[in-house]
């Protein structure tokens, strides 16, 4: 493993995300030419909005862009998360749904929904905090004699799903209809709602966390051939389970505040880059944020052209393409 | 060699670089208003000068909802974002207008053929922005994401939410004068108007009759107190026999055994066929084959428009009194005016249970 | 054999350095430890006190029945547990002091079974044991690949480099996880009953190996063993337990005597001498 070796399939990574995402540009109810879209990207780099009709504006600028932009903070952070959790809880069917730590970022954005609905940024805070409440909560109900264990964690992490689904079933119910709806909506993933915070903001988070995870990467490779080994070895795995926990905290609540509850991303991507490109984490993880960017473009893609003109949530769409794989990667481990 | 963590998380950035140079095409955050930054709910929003129709501007309104909205003056084109405005521009004569609707909205029939721009709950904000509309009209079954999108892809959205009849009157009119129609308006809205008024005379000092109203059957839930269509039964001569804050109660059949209601009252599927077997379904059901006014054939089924404010809506309240208090108008007739065939259906309907 | 076979000396482990003048790498002083007791009971289990030496090239046996103290013993060795009293130095460095990469450098814990969640290969696996060295998030420089060549080369596994880990048998993974082990160019090896899933010819194979890297590499091994007559065959010194205490060490001439056997394992155990002047165990005559 070497750097360059990183370097060069991350760029071929990003190469179809860049195609991918030029292509999404171009699908969508409203007709534009490829030239049209060209010339209006052109026209917003260089500022002159003036020129630019305000048909296309919307559609480029105000629709399809901050979609695709959207998509990828998902599928980037979402992935990562996936794959920190798949080491963490040496499971390779833990995601960030397995921990209860998306419930809980879901509890909390839809709290926000209800107390605070058009104050800036307070549902990401709402949803880092339900994120950050559910790990302290399951990482003390997860230790055995003093420390994190993989097992017991992992059934904390199911009970802490299930109370908290729960709760938010039951807030539910005491709202009323539009809002009901629109929560309802969210909750099956909606990558059109505004995270009502700067887009800079959430990809400077999406970077920490990422960048958080990476730096552990060689400490991860290590525990997944055993813990005491690692252990053995220097590596310092109670610190390293940390920072590993609470950054895939932070990248779903970050996923969970601005699009609701996607699913089988952040299970499904680590593994497929996992048989493309091997278990080494220091490549694992990069090609894993990427590699879920490209899923969650291509789904939300999907998701508006299969039943045209209405729009299918994306967390469906996940589903729908995702349990099949699943059922596929499945068997063929049983092979 | 070895090379530096620094490096490798420099290298990590490189989808980052990509994507910024995509968000770098907006440098201004201002300019990008329209997509990027957060928006306050009720921020007024500046209207695209491409947009307007006539150059001669738009007036500030509040919607029904509480928002202050931009409308033109002027307004060519309007697409409806659920069945009953649909409705209600059509019975104002200005389909013309209409540029689009939704795939729920088949009511009248020509409303299918107008262009789709998806189901209520999630349309597809491409497709409304095709069609250039100078106004989108909205009700509470459309989301506030919805809303909050067009508005900031500035598009006016006028959110119309009445909660009773009254309401639905003065909603009509509004969107009239809104669309330039008023006298049309206005005279559609005196017929209703003097319609209603003289059911009331008809069922003056008729005590209310008390019904069962069936929104879902299994598992069973019923109105509240305070929907539209409780206004709509009171209107008819009849009131709920379950009084509930909740605007979608579910109950118990126990409940029902116990308070016995008069009539039951359900809302057809559209078909002619299928609304007798409706009844003969439910007759023959156990448990509601217990109630005494299913075994005295006194269900009622009513059109669907029971449920929407729009202006079918008073047609159907005068055929509910008919079925609801046979003794004042007789038994049930076939009713004239535009045939709509949930109306010969519930006159079918009406027919089958004879008692 | 490898082209590497001129570079072997790099690996060799460390000449004894570091203020022990007389040759002694290991050196465990009164090191006692008892596992905490709860407030309502006694310590359930105490060690020693236990003084032991090792030098270089030497290979020693820990041995004892179940529930001596045997594998306390080797994670005092390790550092991994810090003992109550006297002091355990490895190259003059009190182990249980050291941080935690600085005591892999110098002692590496060989484990017995690896539990891999995901299939890795031979290479990769053996390329983890340069972790102690150098930046925590790091890629392998060519001085790393040299080494975990040599580690390879001594442990005779050349050949499986590019294999799958899963697809070893039993006697190749443990000469892989061996190799990592010396991957970390360490003084002290140490081993905890490494022969239990083999059997008798991988025991023997992997006892001459451990011999092979003391006596040709200079290692410090340690193994704690049940096996009393492969521990006879090929240690240079042993250590009897029991219950806790170290009754016996010495040569395994010295060590192996009828009666202490008899008693410590509670079993008829009789003792050879054989002509190469070690011994060997028999069981007795049923009474």
């Amino acid at each position: 493993m070497t750097l360059a070796r990183i370097v060069w399939i991350c760029a071929a990574l990003a190469a179809i995300l860049f195609v991918e995402g030029v292509v999404s540009l171009q699908i969508g109810a409203y007709h534009m030419s490829a030239r049209d879209i060209v010339v209006t990207l052109f026209q917003g780099a260089a500022g002159r909005w003036d020129e630019m009709p305000g048909d296309f504006k919307s559609v480029i600028f105000g629709l399809r862009l901050p979609r695709i932009a959207l998509g990828i903070l998902v599928g980037a952070a979402l992935s990562t998360a996936g794959a920190g959790f798949q080491a963490l809880l040496r499971n390779p069917l833990a995601d960030p749904y397995v921990l209860g730590v998306s419930s809980g970022a879901a509890l909390g954005t839809i709290l926000s929904m209800i107390l605070t609905p058009h104050t800036a940024g307070a549902m990401q805070a709402a949803a880092f905090v339900g994120a950050f409440a559910t790990v302290a909560v399951v990482y003390f109900l997860g230790r055995r004699g003093g420390q994190l264990d993989s097992a017991t964690l992992l059934l904390a992490g199911i009970v802490a799903a299930s109370f908290l689904s729960a709760v938010i079933m039951f807030l539910m119910t005491t709202v009323s209809g539009r809002d009901l709806r629109g929560m309802a909506f969210w909750l099956m993933g909606d990558l059109q709602s505004d995270p009502r915070v700067d887009l800079r903001w959430l990809y400077f988070l999406l970077i920490v966390g990422i960048g958080c995870i990476f730096t552990t990467s060689s400490d991860l490779n290590l525990i997944l051939t055993g813990e005491q080994e690692a252990r053995h070895l220097g590596v310092n795995v109670n610190r390293v389970k940390l920072v590993v926990y609470i950054s895939a905290s932070l990248l779903t609540g970050l996923a969970v505040s601005v699009s609701g509850a996607i699913g089988y991303v952040g299970l499904l991507v680590p593994h497929v880059m996992r048989m493309l490109f091997g278990t080494d984490y220091r490549l694992l993880i990069p090609t894993s944020a990427i590699g879920g960017a490209i899923a969650i473009v291509l789904a939300d893609t999907l998701a508006r052209t299969v039943v045209a003109p209405s729009e299918l949530p994306v967390g469906a769409m996940t589903a729908i393409a995702g349990a099949p794989v699943f059922i596929y990667l499945m068997r063929r481990r049983m092979r | 060699m070895r090379e530096t963590f620094l490096a490798g998380f420099l290298r990590l950035k490189m989808p980052g670089v990509i994507v910024g140079a995509l968000l770098g095409c907006a440098p201004h955050p201002g300019a990008l208003a329209a997509g990027l930054t957060q928006q306050q709910a009720t921020a007024s929003q500046a209207q695209d000068p491409a947009r307007t129709a006539d150059k001669a501007g738009t007036k500030m309104v509040t919607d029904e909802t509480g928002r202050r909205v931009a409308v033109p003056v002027n307004v060519q084109r309007v697409v409806s974002l659920a069945p009953n405005l649909t409705e209600t521009v059509y019975a104002l004569g200005l389909e013309d207008k209409l540029a689009g609707d939704t795939t729920y909205c088949d009511t009248p029939a020509a409303a299918k053929n107008k262009p789709h721009v998806g189901a209520p709950v999630n349309p597809s904000l491409e497709a409304i922005v095709a069609l250039h509309p100078d106004l989108v009209l909205a009700t509470a079954i459309n989301r506030w994401e919805t809303v909050e999108s067009l508005e900031r892809l500035g598009i006016a959205v006028y959110t119309m939410d009445p909660h009773t009849v009254q309401d639905m009157l003065e909603s009509t009119a509004l969107l009239g004068d809104l669309m330039g129609a008023h006298e049309q308006a206005a005279s559609l809205v005196a017929k209703l108007q003097t319609t209603l008024e003289e059911l009331q005379t008809s069922l003056r000092e008729r005590p209310l009759v008390h019904v069962l109203f069936v929104v879902w059957e299994d598992p069973l839930i019923t109105i509240g107190q305070n929907t539209f269509i409780a206004d709509a039964l009171r209107w008819a001569g009849a009131e709920s026999v379950i009084i509930s804050k909740q605007d979608w109660p579910q109950i118990s059949m126990e409940e029902v055994l116990r308070l016995e209601p008069e009539y039951i009252v359900l809302t057809s599927n559209h078909s002619e066929t299928d609304t007798a077997d409706q009844v003969r379904d439910l007759r023959a059901r156990a448990v509601w084959n217990e109630i005494e006014a299913v075994k005295l054939g006194r269900i009622v089924v009513i059109a669907e428009e029971i449920t929407r404010p729009s202006p079918g809506l008073v047609q159907a309240i005068v055929e509910l009194a008919h079925g609801l208090h046979p003794e004042i108008f007789g038994p049930a007739q076939k009713s004239s005016g535009p045939e709509k065939q949930s109306r010969k259906s519930m006159a079918v309907g009406l027919v089958a249970c004879a008692r | 054999m490898n082209a590497l076979a001129g570079s072997n000396a790099t690996l060799s482990a460390r000449a004894t350095p570091r203020g022990n003048a007389d040759g002694v790498r290991l050196r465990v002083e009164q090191a006692s430890y008892a596992y905490a007791a709860t407030e309502r009971s006694a310590p359930k289990f105490t060690l020693g006190p236990v003084s032991l030496e090792g030098r270089e090239r030497e290979l020693i046996a820990i041995l004892g029945p179940n529930a001596s103290g045997k594998s306390t013993l080797l994670k005092l060795l390790a550092g991994v547990l810090k003992p109550l009293s006297g002091r355990v130095e490895v190259d003059g460095e009190e182990v249980s002091e050291l941080e935690a990469r600085t005591r892999a450098q110098r002692i590496a814990l060989v484990a017995q079974e690896s539990e891999l969640l995901f299939p890795l290969r031979v290479w990769e696996y053996v390329l983890q044991g340069r972790y102690p060295y150098g930046k925590r998030l790091r890629f392998e420089s060519d001085e790393d690949c040299l080494l975990a060549g040599n580690a390879l080369a001594q442990v005779g596994a050349d050949a499986l480099r590019d294999r799958w880990m899963d697809q070893l048998s039993g006697g190749e993974k443990q000469r892989v996880i061996l190799a990592r082990a010396l991957a970390q160019q360490p003084s002290l090896l140490l081993l905890d009953e490494p022969t239990q899933h083999l059997d008798i010819g991988g025991k023997v194979e992997l006892l001459r190996r451990l011999r092979k890297l003391a006596d040709e590499h200079r290692y410090t091994v340690v193994v704690v063993t049940h096996e009393l007559n492969l521990a006879a065959e090929f240690s240079d010194r042993i250590a009897l337990m029991h219950n806790g205490k170290c009754i016996r060490i010495g040569s395994p001439a010295e060590v192996y005597d009828r009666e202490a056997l008899q008693q410590v394992f509670e079993a008829p155990l009789e003792v050879e001498m054989r002509s190469s002047g070690r011994p060997r165990v028999i069981l007795g005559g049923t009474q």
